[in-house]
């Protein structure tokens, strides 16, 4: 043992190559965050929208390495294969920089009209978007696990941000108390992992957790870690029954900060996710195909059901939310007779749902500037004074629903086309029919917004017009033309079978 | 019993020897020490001072972020040392790559004193 240690010590240090232009898209978001912090620090107090303008340009600025990468096309392995730049990568990162965009144009008014620390706001936002590009090119626990705390810990912060206000407190806490839980559950799985193969990467883990790995019956081992590391991750997309903490941080945390939550962390757990069970766990599908069938129906049914009884559009959009996470994991259940199909299935629906989701939460934004409220009452008779907005509002929720030809009908065939195929299987014909039941008790609360904004009267007789601020209506026509166009093009299921892992 | 659990089988005997030793060691010194005790022996011991106050008196929250930034150089200090007796085989590399990351660190004490919390007031 020691004369090992001397031996490493005596031998020369190898400079690890590193590739810039692999890199490029991460060192471009942490110049930028670096740069938010400055320009928060030195500019006079009560200069607004300074900030907002440099992190939504650093976040553009990071995607054109991204699209350069992509021109390129090349493969990229870094770090002994710890990390990589693949289709898959590219095509999550550039959603990841885009949705966060989405976000800053959302978060605008919000912050700067609030009583809230702006310079902090945008940089911890930055934080968590670096950790999720990291999130997409690991091919490695540790490094996903870094990433993972990347995204998460600045996201408990964000999720508080309200900081007299209680539900905002109770909004942060949850979280965080929930998130350590399950990143301690995880942890735990690793190291079992770590035990069974020796090695923290992807592609050694999968040789040591295949079925016939000549390691004798460790089984059960090789089970318990891969069910805790897949549940540490079921939290973060918050799967019924990891789901309890989504609607009270949802409805507690600021509204931005909420479709931040409901769409890029989601999406950052189930690119941990695919990466896992695609990658490390392929030889494993015993394991992961029951759990994820049992975790995708709990979700989409329980999710379904308690959303049909809310009030509130916010914790309805959380429930649904949680439902809508079921449908993405469903694919994951026939992992093992259909991988690309599920792969490609999941990054669509990712995709799809970025854009619709962050569309319903802008002009969720938007109607609770003027009506002060998030009761879903109080949208009545929004069509006597925003007709377009309730137009928007309606494709939106209609897209969420899956009624063509607007993309989530998109997501929810590619979900249905990857249960049924290449040939039918009685676990993936039962999942199917589960997901159909629940796209129909889903319409139901959808429609029911939609009825209150054409159909019931405004509540309080105030019929003067929405003012919409430039971000906002920015952030709203982005998502409705990707909403429109992910449901009449093959934009979104091209994009999902180009984003291929990199060989291991 | 397999290899695996016979490992385990050491560590809990390992344990329980532990836990043993201890109840032995403290059984032993009370019944071997004389006993006498007076009010004086009950006091706590604060540096041969006599406490002042109430065990619940509060201590002043500045502390705490003086605290952190402890943290912040005491972790700095943790990658250092170790980098500092290989300087000459890291190479340039090693150097540029300990620079960024002090000016990163060095980030959080600016931002820490630009918003005034190294002020005492």
């Amino acid at each position: 043992m020691f004369a090992f240690l001397l031996q490493s010590v005596a031998s020369t240090f190898d400079r690890p190559a590193i590739d810039l232009h692999a890199l490029a898209p991460e060192f471009v978001l942490t110049g930028a965050l670096v740069v938010v912090l400055l320009v928060d620090l030195f500019t006079p107090k009560g200069s607004r929208g300074i900030v907002p303008s440099v992190a939504g340009i650093g976040i553009l600025a990071a995607m054109v390495p991204v699209l350069t990468l992509a021109l390129d096309g090349a493969d990229r392995s870094m770090f002994g294969g710890a990390y990589v730049v693949d289709n898959f990568s590219l095509v999550l990162q550039a959603m990841f920089l885009l949705a966060a965009y989405v976000v800053v144009l959302l978060s605008t008014n919000y912050v700067a009209e609030g009583d809230y620390a702006e310079g902090e706001y945008y940089f911890l936002l930055l934080c968590a978007l670096l950790g999720m590009l990291v999130m997409a090119s690991s091919r490695d626990l540790i490094t996903m696990f870094v990433a993972l705390e990347l995204l998460s810990i600045p996201a408990y912060m964000l999720a508080g941000w309200r900081k007299r206000d209680r539900r905002g407190n109770e909004a942060g806490v949850k979280y965080y108390l929930m998130g350590v839980f399950a990143s301690a559950v995880m942890l735990y799985g690793m190291s079992l992992l770590y035990g069974i193969s020796g090695s923290t990467l992807f592609s050694d883990i999968a040789l040591a957790v295949a079925r016939g790995n000549g390691l004798g019956d460790t089984t059960p081992l090789i089970t318990l870690g891969v069910v805790f590391v897949l549940i540490g991750f079921a939290f973060k997309v918050s799967a019924v029954p990891f789901h309890t903490w989504a609607p009270d941080t949802y409805e507690g945390a600021p509204t931005p900060v909420t479709a931040f939550l409901a769409v890029s962390s989601k999406a950052a757990g189930f690119v941990a996710l695919l990466q896992l069970i695609l990658i490390a766990f392929i030889g494993r599908d015993d394991v992961v195909g029951p759990l994820m069938w049992v975790l995708a129906a709990l979700t989409m049914t329980v999710g379904n059901l308690i959303a049909l009884r809310q009030t509130n559009i916010v914790r309805m959009l959380a429930y649904s939310g949680v439902a809508q996470a079921g449908f993405m994991l469903a694919p994951l259940a026939v992992v093992g007779s259909n991988s690309d199909g599920a792969r490609s299935a999941v990054v669509t629906y990712l995709l799809i749902y970025a854009a619709m989701n962050l569309g319903a939460f802008a002009v969720v934004l938007i109607v609770a500037r003027k009506t002060r409220s998030a009761e879903i009452a109080s949208w009545g008779g929004l069509f006597e004074y925003a007709p377009g907005l309730t137009v928007l509002m309606t494709v939106f929720l209609f897209s969420l629903a899956g009624i063509p030809p607007l993309g989530g009908w998109l997501a929810k065939f590619v979900v249905f086309r990857a249960l049924l195929s290449p040939d039918l299987t009685a676990g993936g014909v039962i999942l199917a029919v589960v997901v159909g039941v629940n796209s129909v008790i889903a319409l139901y609360y959808y429609a029911n917004v939609a009825r209150q904004m054409w159909m019931n009267p405004v509540p309080d007789g105030d019929r003067t017009p929405v003012r919409i601020p430039f971000s906002l209506a920015a952030a709203v026509t982005l998502s409705v033309v990707l909403t429109v166009a992910f449901g009449v093009s093959d934009l979104a299921t091209h994009l999902g079978d180009l984003a291929t892992f990199l060989p291991a | 019993m397999s290899d695996f659990l016979r490992d385990y089988l050491t560590v809990g005997i390992f344990g329980l020897t532990g836990v043993a030793l201890v109840g032995l060691l403290l059984g032993l010194g009370s019944l071997l020490r004389p006993t006498r005790p007076q009010p004086q022996k009950y006091i706590n011991y604060e540096s041969g001072v006599d406490p002042v106050g109430t065990g619940w008196g509060q201590s002043n929250v500045r502390y705490y972020i003086f605290a952190l930034l402890f943290v912040m150089f005491d972790v700095e200090a943790v990658f250092i040392f170790p980098f500092a007796t290989r300087v000459d085989a890291y190479g340039w590399f090693g150097l540029i790559e300990m620079g960024i990351f002090i000016v990163v660190l060095a980030l959080g004490l600016l931002y820490a004193w630009k918003k005034k919390v190294l002020r005492w007031v």
